[in-house]
């Protein structure tokens, strides 16, 4: 696997600030990002269902392996080389079944939680 | 030669003669996590664990070098074998520390290193097509 591509949701500010931290970052992995459901995620993945990308943050890699929602966070962490240690924590048996309800309500929430979010990436970076 | 002078030059001895036995215990048992961190790279490797016990050294016989003076009159051997042994207790607690914390360094290098080669967390929900692949 040598290039992920996100397709993320252009109207959240929240994965916007992601988008934008996620750049900043090294990586292990090319990551190449694309809105969600936009003529060139269209284009290049003529199969997939890209109502559902609307919904759930979706990563793909070069193969065509398609993660959704909390593993495709899982795989974006993964990418990172500072966070792929926490990738493989987080998705150990006993942590995954809360990395993925925590996520999952990040994901929901995700037009509400834009202005927190903004606070805290801003914070990190 | 009076029991301060005796107890001291035994000190050294020992202390010495002990740092170099630790600095050298870790030198041959250290290259084989190196060799495997650096992904067989053995000159790198070779130097990396060399720069390793260069630090081992000076740290160890800076501190045995420091620690050397009583500060307290020895009056017969009991006393010079009391202090002598405080003093090398002294020096192995620190190169127990110190070959310790070179373990960690060698085992956390090898952790970081074989991230690289981790397969991805989680497995796929299912395959789609990729059409237009601009990174063939």
């Amino acid at each position: 696997m040598r290039e992920l591509t996100v397709l993320y949701d252009p109207q959240c500010g929240l994965c916007r600030r992601a988008q934008a931290w996620l750049m900043s970052k090294p990586k292990y992995l090319e990551v190449v990002f694309v809105p969600a459901s936009s003529d060139e995620a269209r284009s290049r993945y003529p199969q997939l269902n890209h109502a559902l990308t609307l919904n759930d943050l979706t990563v793909i890699s070069d193969q065509g392996a398609v993660y959704q929602g909390p593993k495709a966070w899982l795989m974006c962490l993964w990418a990172l080389r500072e966070y792929r240690e926490w990738a493989l924590r987080l998705s150990s048996p006993e942590l995954l079944p809360t990395a993925k309800r925590v996520i999952s309500t990040i994901s929901q929430n995700r037009y509400q939680l834009e202005g927190l979010g903004s606070v805290v990436l801003r914070g990190a970076r | 030669m009076n029991v301060v002078i005796a107890s001291y030059v035994f000190y050294l001895g020992i202390s010495i003669a002990l740092t170099v036995w630790v600095a050298r215990t870790l030198h041959k048992n250290g290259r084989v996590f190196l060799v495997d961190v650096f992904h067989g790279n053995e000159s790198l490797a070779d130097s990396v664990n060399h720069l390793l016990v260069v630090g081992f050294y000076l740290i160890n016989l800076g501190y045995v070098s420091l620690a050397l003076k009583l500060g307290y009159d020895v009056k017969n051997a009991q006393e010079g074998i009391e202090a002598l042994s405080s003093k090398v207790g002294m020096v192995l607690v620190v190169l127990g520390g110190m070959h310790f914390f070179n373990l960690y360094i060698f085992s956390r290098m090898r952790r970081r290193a074989s991230l690289i080669d981790a397969p991805p967390p989680v497995v796929p929900d299912g395959y789609t097509s990729v059409r237009g692949h601009s990174h063939a």
